[in-house]
């Protein structure tokens, strides 16, 4: 009985310091979208009384005589729109003038005697005389509104920076909470789990370690006692000929189908390693396996970013009513993913594409976008099925750019199935060759070019 | 002064914007032209009870069709079962009312609880191998609930339907309630279920069934469980169309096993297909063109009243047309036409500037 | 009718043990099997098998309190009266099967398109009763059949042809709803074309009653029934020959497993698919004019019931199969019937329960097999 209680109360540990690290990544993202909201707040609120004391101080100005940029301003927009309104009237009166024949030179003459009254008019409203009563008044009152203004804008200032301290200080708390959380979960994870942890054990290093897989489909033996370890942050190519069993492999490791024999290991997000073949299909992406399809598979409803929001779900702490009612929790998490979307977006080289739908998008962009939407799961393992079909040289030249970016950038194992030699040989660590579901070999891209195995099963020679 | 007139006026106007551009304001616009009919009588101009009828039920229509949407639009599943699920609704409020004398809180919770119960149980055994037995097994779910209705007499007064003298609980308060006051409550109703459609279609969890719709492995791989979602899907679509069922029993206080048949299942479906099933509008126009134009206009004239199937093949053209030539609904005839309108306009304005001021150059 | 007081106390307590053995059984012994999946398998169909026969004898019961004496008898004559129903679901389900097959849709106008040849079956009736008086009754429905089958086949072909084969692109669903739409295009057009007037079809004869022993019981079974059971056993003999030995039933089995594959290996996936929607329409037909005497009048809902009768045999003996749903469509009535003697009235709502059940435990049906997709 004690185990099973233990196991349950093991699961209860984990979901809870699962739970913990979002938090924590959530408030790290959130913080900086609340400050800057903030911020353009308080800018909105000085420019808005800034400009209300501007007008108050013009009032005074106009009639004392003084020469103040803001007055300048107001009485050259005047002008100007006087200006523009005369010229249509114009415009009308010619165009009326062509179609009669005539040229219309006296009503045109008219209206520039109207526009110089009116001009004359404007300038009299800015600039009239000074009277010494308003001269006096101004210099009595003008320092007095300066004080207003500032104090004003002091007071926001004083409020806004209490608004960001209380903000962030309840954040760091926030964060600072559940890091203490996290680390006395983990201790008591540990305890628990300290005997089943002998159980599932990598060498360091090792990712992703295959043991003696095979895969029956009735008779064909798509995959035959294949193993092999794939290193933590290195690029991991899986090649072979046609039939040789690739997307098999790729389809075990990610649950789509069930091995017939044998197991699959793999060191998750939280370092912990855990047995694939007890795992759902929909939840290996929150152990930290995310993978592409051979053809792009697109929600094309939706547009670029939506569509890297699709990868996140997991990672959303809100549930089916917050979503119903569209909650605050839910509108400050999608603040903080559209955030996280932009980034790679950017990262990648198509944030232009951004509010683009994928639909007629090119391939080349297409396959850069689904990368760039397994990068939203913060992935340990990303699984690349033939990246560079159906791209030209430049496109997959450009691919092999942005894959190493990846490895090097987002800490990420990456590991592909190819057709396209070139590619492999260029940016993998090591590379495993397969021919009817069987390793042939394994080693590093110019080992396996030397081969005589492998060059036997890709040309079939003597 | 000049600039700072020009300022509260961009303000002002830019205001307006906020609220025009609101995702929630064509719903409260749409919501406000079905009260009209409701306002104007009670002004005095005298309006046909038919037609203030008509209204009613296409709201209550639209509710149902807002849950069949989601199932069919987002989840990509088609159910046969709404009919049934429609009358388990009226049958609840009515049994509730008349032989528990309970209040319609409860029964509108006991319904919600109902729907998510056999939802869960049918979509599990249902949706377990492919979406497509959905469809089956509510068709079959549909004919016996139907066989129910009939045969149950001591709940539903079996075929001779079950009435209920316009009376309401509200509070332990027995109420006879005014149907127009009714009227105006649907409508307020609709409009959160319009509200609570949209933020659900919008959130992750619509992303999800997009993507789902779109491709089940894929979705898979993006950790969507489809099982989950596509039990979901259903389960939201059974409460909406209970809930429609409850409020069709207040309005109409009139519930008969004839009504709740195949083809009223395959009328909602038909509603959802033709206005286009991703679009709440699309929802709304659908609804009115299957239920309200028949309710509200042809049933004004012999010709339909005597051949009350005319309407039906109608409909059933309508859902092949739609489907094979025309995926998106009319309402995407609707905006197409409208930016097409848009751009003649636009054109229209171009040639009158030119015509006034004389061309730029 | 019946005393029925422990029937469904016995019943439930019966799957409850089934269950629970069932899952001991999973829990302990599995691992010693070399092949789990097969041995689970195995396992389910055995304990499927002794819930229904567990069924029956219940059923046997329950008739055997009350009239110890015929027992055997009463329950053999349920069966037997269900000769036409089993026909009738017979034929409608091969023919939802068949269009599945070939046309990866579940077709909800089956009956609807049944209906129709029906209907012109009336009419012809009609018109053979006004101007060939000296026509025996058997004659005219055979010809009358003859004509309504023929009819359906024709207009099996013009929707394949007109519909279903400008809708390859969509998906399933999508064609699943083209069949709804086409439920209500023919309920609203058939009483435009053929009026309000009542449309009669006699039964096939009104000779008296057939007697038979079977196991020592004498047992009688109307003409009718007999001749219906007749017709579909030819029909079925046909067809599923035509499916085991000719090219089309060769080329059907193709377009069922690949249908993209099949065109490409120079299968004519176009006249496979049209003569399924014909060959489905025809067999509707004759079911419905074999059903019709039952109701008297040939409506639009006439052939409602049996339509849900023969989804529901497929999905209980799996839609990946011919011989399963057969067998389903056997059961179906044959334990309505014996239900409708313990609980009058409700006896589909618990055949539909325990159909569901059955789907619940065995999601691919009684025969059917996981086929593992290509992703």
């Amino acid at each position: 009985m004690v185990p099973i209680i233990n196991q349950i109360y093991a699961k209860f540990l984990e979901k809870r310091i699962n739970s913990a690290k979002t938090k924590i990544e959530f408030y790290d993202n959130y913080l900086p979208i609340k400050l800057q909201t903030l911020e353009d707040r308080y800018n909105r609120k000085v420019e808005i009384i800034k400009l209300k004391h501007k007008q108050k101080l013009l009032s005074l100005e106009i009639p004392a005589g003084v020469n103040s940029e803001y007055l300048k301003e107001n009485y050259e927009t005047e002008l100007a729109n006087l200006k523009d309104k005369f010229y249509w009237k114009e415009r009308i009166i010619k165009a009326s003038a062509q179609r009669k024949g005539e040229d219309g030179k006296e009503q045109i003459q008219e209206l520039e005697k109207e526009k110089s009254i009116k001009a004359n008019d404007i300038k009299n409203k800015y600039y009239p005389k000074p009277t010494s009563e308003a001269i006096k008044n101004y210099e009595t009152n003008q320092p007095i509104l300066n004080e207003t203004l500032e104090t004003k804008i002091n007071k926001l200032q004083t409020s806004y920076q209490t608004k960001v301290d209380r903000f962030t200080n309840k954040s760091n708390k926030a964060v600072k909470r559940y890091q203490v959380i996290n680390i006395n979960l983990s201790a008591k994870l540990h305890e628990i789990t300290k005997d089943k942890i002998a159980k599932y054990s990598l060498e360091e290093n090792v990712v992703l370690s295959l043991k003696s897989l095979s895969m029956h489909f009735g008779g064909l033996k798509a995959v035959d006692d294949l193993s092999f370890d794939v290193k933590e942050g290195e690029i991991f190519g899986l090649i072979g000929p046609n039939g040789a069993g690739k997307t098999t492999v790729f389809n075990c490791i990610t649950r789509f189908y069930k091995p017939t024999l044998g197991d699959i290991y793999f060191k998750n997000i939280y370092g912990d390693v855990v047995y694939l073949n007890d795992k759902l299909v929909h939840n290996i992406i929150k152990e930290g396996i995310v993978r592409t399809f051979q053809n792009v598979e697109m929600v094309w409803e939706l547009n670029v970013i939506d569509n890297l929001l699709v990868a996140a779900h997991t990672i959303y702490r809100s549930g089916f009513f917050g979503h119903l009612f569209n909650s605050r929790l839910l509108r400050q998490e999608e603040k903080v993913m559209r955030r996280k979307a932009m980034k790679i977006l950017g990262d990648l080289g198509i944030s232009s594409y951004q509010y683009a739908y994928p639909y007629g998008l090119p391939y080349g962009i297409l396959k850069k976008i689904e990368l760039a939407r397994t990068l939203m799961a913060n992935p340990k393992l990303i699984i690349l099925d033939e990246p560079a079909a159906g791209l030209n040289d430049l496109e997959t030249a450009d691919l092999a750019k942005v894959i190493k970016k990846i490895r090097n950038e987002y800490n990420a194992t990456i590991f592909l199935v190819e057709h396209d030699m070139g590619l492999v040989m260029e940016i993998c660590d090591t590379v495993c060759a397969i021919s009817f579901g069987k390793k042939l070999a394994i080693g590093s891209p110019k080992e396996i070019q030397n081969s005589k195995i492998v060059q036997e099963a890709y040309l079939g020679g003597e | 002064m000049m600039i700072c007139r020009t300022e509260v006026s961009k303000d002002r106007k830019a205001r307006i914007k906020q609220i025009t551009n609101h995702p929630y304001f064509g719903f409260f616009i749409i919501t406000f032209l079905m009260l009209i009919v409701q306002l104007l009588r009670v002004a005095g101009v005298p309006v046909s009870n038919t037609l203030i009828r008509a209204f009613g039920i296409t709201m209550i229509y639209i509710i149902i069709a807002l849950g069949f949407s989601i199932l069919l639009g987002y989840a990509g599943l088609a159910s046969l079962g709404t009919a049934g699920f429609v009358g388990i609704g009226t049958y609840i409020l009515g049994y509730f009312t008349k032989n528990l004398e309970a209040s319609i809180f409860i029964v509108i919770l006991v319904s919600i609880l109902g729907a998510i119960v056999i939802g869960l149980i049918v979509g599990f055994i249902s949706l377990r191998i492919e979406g497509m037995y959905l469809a089956i097994i509510t068709l079959g779910l549909s004919e016996i609930l139907n066989e129910v209705f009939k045969n149950a007499v001591s709940i539903t007064n079996g075929t001779n339907g079950l009435g209920l003298d316009s009376q309401l609980i509200i509070f332990k308060n027995l109420i006879f309630v005014n149907h127009n006051t009714i009227f105006i409550f649907t409508a307020i109703i609709m409009f959160i279920m319009m509200i609570l459609t949209l933020n659900l279609i919008k959130s992750p969890t619509g992303r999800a069934l997009l993507a789902m719709r779109n491709s089940t492995s894929a979705a898979q791989a993006m950790g969507v469980s489809i099982l989950k979602y596509r039990l979901m899907a259903f389960i939201v679509s059974t409460v909406y169309a209970m809930l429609g069922g409850v409020i069709y029993m207040s309005y109409i206080s009139f519930s008969i096993p004839t009504t709740w048949s195949l083809a009223f299942s395959l009328n909602i479906l038909a509603a959802v297909i033709v206005g286009g099933s991703q679009s709440i509008y699309g929802i709304v126009l659908g609804t009115f063109m299957i239920f309200g134009l028949n309710l509200g206009v042809f049933q004004q004239f012999d010709f339909f009243k005597e051949n009350p199937a005319i309407s039906v093949m109608f409909n059933g053209l309508l859902i092949i047309l739609v489907i094979m030539f025309y995926p998106g609904g009319l309402i995407r005839l609707v905006t197409t036409s409208y930016y097409k309108l848009k751009k003649a306009l636009a054109k229209l304005k171009m040639k009158w500037r030119n015509y006034r001021y004389g061309s730029d150059n | 009718m019946f005393d029925t007081t422990g029937f469904w106390k016995d019943i439930f307590i019966f799957i409850l043990v089934l269950v629970v053995v069932y899952t001991l059984l999973k829990t302990f012994t599995l691992k010693y099997f070399k092949n789990k999946d097969r041995a689970k398998t195995v396992g389910l169909n055995i304990f499927l098998v002794l819930g229904i026969l567990y069924l029956f004898y219940r059923i046997y019961r329950v008739i055997y309190d009350n009239f110890p004496d015929f027992a055997t008898m009463f329950m053999m004559t349920n069966i037997i009266n269900q000769t036409l129903q089993v026909s009738v679901l017979a034929l409608a389900t091969t023919g939802i099967v068949l269009i599945f097959k070939t046309s990866a849709t579940t077709n909800f106008a089956q009956g609807m398109i049944a209906t129709f040849g029906a209907f012109l079956s009336a009419k012809m009736i009609q018109y053979f009763t006004l101007n060939y008086t000296d026509m025996t009754v058997t004659t005219m429905v055979f010809l009358a059949m003859i004509g309504g089958a023929i009819t359906a086949f024709l207009f099996g072909v013009f929707v394949d042809a007109v519909i279903i084969r400008n809708s390859k692109d969509k998906s399933p669903i999508g064609k699943q709803m083209i069949t709804m739409g086409l439920v209500l295009v023919l309920a609203g057009a058939m009483p435009l074309i053929f009026g309000k007037i009542l449309m009669p079809i006699p039964k096939m004869s009104y000779e008296p009653n057939i007697a038979f022993k079977l196991f020592g019981i004498d047992l009688f079974i109307t003409v009718h029934a007999y001749y219906a059971l007749i017709i579909t056993v030819v029909l079925l003999v046909i067809l599923f020959s035509m499916l085991r030995f000719t090219k089309w039933g060769l080329g059907v089995r193709a377009t069922a497993s690949n249908e993209l594959v099949a065109g490409m290996m120079g299968v004519n996936t176009k006249v496979i698919t049209s003569m399924s929607w014909a060959i489905a329409g025809l067999l509707g037909a004759v079911a419905a004019v074999m059903l019709t005497p039952n109701a008297t009048n040939v409506t639009v809902a006439l052939m409602t019931p049996t339509q849900v009768n023969a989804f529901m045999a497929a999905i209980l003996g799996s839609f990946s199969s011919f011989l399963g749903p057969l067998v389903a469509a056997i059961l179906i009535p044959v334990l309505t019937g014996l239900l409708s003697l313990v609980v009058p009235l409700w006896q589909n709502a618990v055949v539909y329960l325990i159909i569901l059940a059955v789907v619940l435990v065995k999601p691919m049906g009684l025969f059917g097999k996981k086929i593992a997709k290509k992703v």
